[in-house]
């Protein structure tokens, strides 16, 4: 068996062919880590310029009434992780900044796509789109004849003659192949390696580390499978030809049409709410109060009643505390609470659509591996619910502090400003990415995809090759 | 001429008898109707959508009316009064949707500062926008090459790989003529069902019947025949079926994905356009400021642009709408620049595509039936310049209310402006396009003729 | 000059080897020329390039006359042709694919006419309407032999037609061609087949190296002394 894959491995790279692809693979997925790096630097450095400006111009804020500055508010930009250098996931179709202000909740705006035209729907040049889509071709290329050319030439029924079995020179095959394919692969991931922990600009740690490890295992199982399937296929059809088309096939229905056909759908079955209607729901349960009850201006009168009460006094101009600010804290307590309720549904939804994709992952590995890698890469959907979720936390306990800050300022505080001094107590915002333990959960489905196909193919396709054919 | 219907008529016998083709050509048409079925249910939606905005605004101001009983300061209505910028599809949209999915389709405005929510998003789903739009455009851009190139990747190729060929040539039956019937009735059979879908998309979308069948018809056909004389070349390099079908993918891959990906990399490097949020940042500044700027120096600002409302009284109070409102218009003129650089390049990249899409008919195609179906970048420049001119309107609407201190009365929401904005077809991006598609076509035959000239078909 | 196939310093260079070197050779109406030779001797460069799917790197070919590079189409209205190993398209059966080639060539048959014609090649009746996929190597072999008949060509070009064939099929085959020889066709014929070149053959070349190196009439010659020439000039 051994030797078989030394014979395999050499007549690989003696295959003028294959030395010219993978040459090309190699200079493309070097290309697009360098391309990647590139643009991850811009995108980080823009943000973290612009997350410094509005820092800087929060915390030099003149003496302002607290609400004023919680209008002025502030604005979070999402940081890049820094595995999206190899896999840039949605990145690119979600918004990078979110301005943060009292009482509602902006979108994320000014995303890549946004600032593009149509030419970004045709895909981008990651690392991951060579590893998902233009490796398995090369595999395809390089192992379609496998059996198929043994068998047109004669020289399988040689290699059974000297008394190994099908089987034998199936693992034998597929282990020449993987160390080719190993081959090409290899430089570019280990130049991302050295680029990430090699520079300073990256926060290397252990999380890092691990992602990456974990990054580089998936895409050995995933090509793994891909060079199994294919060394499947070209023993169970009767020609070369035959066994190309049925591959490129296979390819385009995985790679092309089933994610998209998949994302699609999701869409169609499970619809999200707009935006505005959103908007509006939230505002009219804030409102009128949740399915009705406690209306605002309730809320309001019985909050002032019990303030009076508590305080022992009977007008507003007697209390310690503003009014004003303390209301405002309810509201906005309330109407957080509501929006929170619908941007979970809306979430929910999303799940709901992507999980269709995620489960076909169970039949196309294509659509275990993306989410897979876009999970570990920090660059999937939802690392982008996190960042919104973590700007909405920043945004409430902000938002609420100023509301305090108003409510001690007493009767009348409408007529008066605080120092400047005060906004270079309150905290800003600085995003911390979840650790690998938070993002695993999520990756499960697509991890146990991925296993169950390396598993199958090793036992059935194999099985399949010890009854397929000799001549 | 005998000859060609003879094997014309031949190659639909073979055709049918290839079971695997006739099922991926049945299974193209279920692609391209499920793209159809996507494309119209999916803008239906879009549609549905824009119709729940005026009974959003409805009741937006049913709201203000319980809250203002009586005639009321017109700067407190400005100030909670909602109202949308639309952006309507054209009927075209639903068979290329292009970027309709990432741009939002309506803009929530209030008479405040302009440029902080002209850039708001809707709610998207950023895995559903990665994988894209299944709608008929891609069926056609993306996969009716790969249905061309399945159907004659062996062309020539299986006739010689099963030895058909030396006795077919042994008849008086010149190579160019057994190549040219098999190229028209593979022809037939793609044109056939990309003018079927498209006719069937055209009908269940309900597009009007103007010039744009033609076209949308036109730019199919050339984009169909352009792979055409790729296949051509590529048998006319006389290799093997494995080489073919290799080689054909690689010119696939090289067109439809690895081109425009480079192609949108140095696009963005070439023109890097001034980021949206640096005009965010800068208009809040300059709006807050209005806050603490003296009081006077904000209106004779403002007034010096507007002379029209010069005469109407001095401020004295501690907070007046007029002032809150001229303080947050000063904020946009204040980014105007910015504003119109940002848009500037974005029309700028768009416009270097264009240049360029030479490069790749399938990018030239794509974006030909975006234009014409009006959902692209230059489309939505145009909404949002449409929405800017509204919200002019609606200052100018709420202007007098506020310098000449009229009561705003429950009648007057019925004459606030109201905004629809519909697509537009790009046509001359579409003709352009048609043109540059034309001229590939020839390069390709030119080139495959060339080639069939310079190595005589060898039936071995 | 009323030769129907002819050669004249006909040469086939390929970048690595001499194919076939100055052939020059004449057949006349009803002769049956049969070419021996070793694998690769030029048998079938010669019969490539009468049929013009080859161009010659010097001298020509003439079919009735007519130079072959520079009547690519027109010659082969004059020429049938049986390969070694008849290949037709799989899935038509025998009858359509008879049918296919004659109308290629001009002919326009009932359909009790191509029956004919495959009966007389020996093609069992209930074989016909079958697809040629399920035939076996003779039964194409037949086909092919229906095809070239059909034609009523001038010339019949030959490339091992009997390989495949069993003896009787052989026989009957043997006896067709000096049926269409004696009617005026012109046979070349490239083969292994001593026996049956000297049985059939009106005159034999023997080829080395793509050079004619001996031409003889067999009647001048009995089957055991073709034998011994054949066999001195692959020994020399």
């Amino acid at each position: 068996m051994h030797s078989i894959a030394q014979k395999e491995f050499v007549s690989t790279l003696r295959d003028k062919r294959f030395l010219v692809l993978s040459v090309l693979v190699l200079a493309l997925l070097l290309a697009a880590t360098l391309v990647g790096r590139a643009s991850y630097q811009t995108l980080q450095q823009e943000r973290q310029l612009a997350q410094q400006t509005v820092n800087d111009q929060f915390r030099h804020q003149p003496a302002r009434h607290p609400h004023r500055v919680a209008h002025y508010g502030s604005f979070a930009f999402r940081p890049r992780s820094g595995l999206s250098l190899l896999d840039s996931g949605v990145d690119s179709f979600t918004g990078t900044s979110v301005f943060l202000e009292a009482h509602q909740q902006n979108s994320v705006n000014f995303s890549q796509a946004q600032q593009s035209g149509s030419l970004i729907r045709f895909g981008e040049m990651t690392v991951a789109f060579v590893l998902q889509m233009l490796v398995p071709l090369l595999i395809i290329f390089l192992c379609f004849g496998a059996f198929t050319q043994e068998r047109e030439t004669g020289t399988l029924k040689l290699l059974l003659s000297q008394g190994v079995s099908l089987r034998q020179v199936a693992w034998g095959k597929i282990w020449g192949y993987s160390r080719a394919v190993a081959l090409v692969v290899a430089p570019a991931l280990a130049l991302a390696a050295a680029l990430l922990f090699g520079t300073e600009e990256f926060t290397s740690g252990a999380d890092l580390v691990g992602r990456l490890v974990l990054f580089v295992l998936s895409y050995a199982v995933y090509f793994f499978l891909f060079i199994v399937g294919a060394v499947v296929v070209s023993a169970v059809q009767a020609s070369s030809r035959a066994a190309l088309v049925t591959l490129l096939g296979l390819w385009i229905l995985g790679c092309i049409i089933l994610p998209k056909a998949t994302a699609n759908l999701g869409a169609t079955l499970y619809p999200a709410v707009t935006k505005a209607q959103m908007d509006a729901d939230v505002h009219e349960e804030a409102q009128h109060g949740i399915n009705g009850h406690d209306p605002q201006d309730q809320r309001s009168a019985a909050l002032k009643a019990g303030l009076l009460k508590k305080y022992g006094v009977d007008s507003e101009e007697k209390l310690p505390v503003s009014v004003g600010g303390i209301v405002m804290s309810e509201s906005e307590a309330y109407s957080a609470k509501v929006y929170q309720q619908h941007f979970a549904d809306l979430n929910a939804t999303y799940e709901r659509q992507n999980r269709l994709s995620d489960w076909v992952g169970l039949l196309n590995p294509y659509q275990a591996i993306r989410p897979l890698s876009m999970g570990l890469a920090g660059s999937d959907f939802a690392h982008y619910v996190h960042f919104q979720q973590a700007a909405e936390a920043y945004r409430y306990a902000l938002v609420q502090r100023l509301n305090a800050l108003q409510t001690s300022m007493g009767y009348g505080d409408k007529e008066r400003k605080l120092d400047a001094h005060t906004w270079q107590q309150l905290p800003l915002f600085a995003y911390q990415a979840p650790p690998l333990g938070w993002a695993l959960p999520h990756l499960l489905l697509p991890v146990v995809a991925l296993l169950l196909w390396a598993v199958g193919l090793s036992w059935l396709g194999l099985r399949l090759i010890s009854n397929s054919r000799l001549a | 001429m005998r000859i060609f219907w003879l094997l014309f008529s031949y190659e639909w016998r073979h055709f049918r008898a290839a079971k695997g083709l006739v099922l991926l050509c049945a299974l193209l048409l279920l692609t391209g109707l499920y793209g159809i079925y996507y494309g119209t249910t999916e803008m239906e939606r879009q549609r549905q959508h824009l119709t729940t905005l005026p009974e959003l605004s409805r009741r937006n101001v049913e709201e203000l009316k319980v809250k203002f009983p009586g005639p009321a300061d017109a700067g407190d209505i400005g100030y909670y009064h909602t109202t949308y910028a639309v952006h309507h599809p054209d009927a075209w949209a639903a068979l290329s949707l292009g970027q309709r999915d990432i741009n939002p389709y309506y803009v929530k405005l209030r008479l405040l500062g302009l440029q902080n929510q002209l850039y708001a998003t809707d709610n998207t789903n950023p895995m559903k926008v990665l994988s894209g739009n299944f709608d008929l455009a891609f069926v056609l851009v993306y996969l009716f090459p790969l249905l061309i190139i399945a159907l004659s990747f062996n062309l020539l190729s299986s006739e010689r790989e099963e030895g058909i060929l030396t006795l077919l040539l042994a008849q008086p039956v010149s190579p160019g003529v057994v190549v040219s019937a098999k190229l028209a009735f593979r022809l037939a059979v793609v044109l056939g069902l990309a003018w079927l879908l498209s006719v069937v998309g055209m009908l269940w979308a309900q597009v009007p019947l103007d010039g744009r069948v033609g076209t949308w018809l036109g730019l199919s056909t050339l984009y169909c025949l352009f792979w055409f004389g790729v296949a051509l070349i590529i048998t006319a390099l006389q290799r093997t079926s494995a080489f073919n079908a290799v080689t054909l993918l690689g010119v696939w891959l090289l067109l439809v994905v690895l081109v425009p990906s480079l192609l949108n990399l140095g696009v963005a490097a070439a023109h890097p356009v001034p980021q949206g949020i640096e005009l965010t940042i800068k208009q809040r500044e300059e709006i807050h400021a209005g806050w603490d700027r003296p009081k006077t120096q904000t209106m004779n600002r403002f007034f010096a642009l507007y002379p029209q409302w010069r005469d109407t009284a001095t401020i004295r109070e501690r907070f007046v709408w007029r002032w809150y409102y001229a303080f947050q218009h000063l904020g946009d003129l204040a980014v105007a620049k910015q504003a119109a650089a940002y848009a500037n390049g974005l029309q700028q990249r768009y416009d270097l595509v264009e240049k360029l899409n030479l490069l790749s008919p399938a990018i030239n195609a794509q974006s030909s039936l975006n234009a014409l179906a009006g959902t692209d970048l230059p489309t939505h420049l145009k909404f949002q310049r449409s929405a800017t001119a509204y919200h002019d309107a609606l200052r100018a609407f709420y202007y007098p209310f506020l310098f000449r201190k009229v009561e705003f009365t429950h009648n007057d929401y019925a004459r606030e402006p109201t905004h629809t904005f519909t697509s537009q077809p790009e046509l001359s991006t579409a003709l352009r396009g048609l043109g540059k598609l034309l001229l590939s076509v020839g390069v390709v035959f030119a080139a495959g003729l060339l080639l069939l000239r310079a190595r005589p078909i060898n039936p071995r | 000059m009323n030769y129907i196939l002819e050669a004249r310093d006909l040469r086939k260079e390929y970048p690595n080897k001499l194919a076939l070197q100055g052939l020059n050779l004449q057949i006349e109406p009803g002769e049956v020329f049969c070419l021996l030779g070793q694998n690769g001797a030029g048998k079938s460069t010669t019969i490539n390039l009468f049929l013009g799917f080859i161009a010659p790197t010097s001298g020509a070919a003439f079919v009735n006359g007519m130079e072959v590079a520079a009547n690519p189409l027109k010659i082969k209205e004059h020429l049938a042709y049986i390969p070694e190993n008849v290949m037709l398209y799989p899935h038509l059966t025998g009858l359509e694919n008879l049918a296919l080639f004659s109308s290629l060539a001009g002919f326009k048959y009932k359909e009790a006419e191509l029956l004919d014609y495959l009966h007389h090649a020996g093609l069992p009746a209930e074989a016909v309407r079958r697809r040629v996929g399920t035939y076996s190597k003779g039964m194409r072999q037949k086909v092919g032999i229906a095809i070239a008949v059909a034609k009523h060509a001038k010339v019949l070009l030959l490339d091992e037609p009997t390989s495949g064939l069993d003896p009787k099929a052989s026989n009957e085959f043997s006896q067709l061609l000096t049926q269409l020889s004696a009617e005026g066709t012109a046979v070349l014929m490239a083969t292994h087949d001593i026996f049956r070149a000297k049985e059939v053959g009106t005159r034999v070349g023997i080829m080395r190296e793509g050079e004619l190196v001996d031409v003889r009439p067999t009647a001048a010659l009995n089957a055991q002394e073709l034998e011994q020439l054949y066999l001195t000039y692959m020994h020399n």
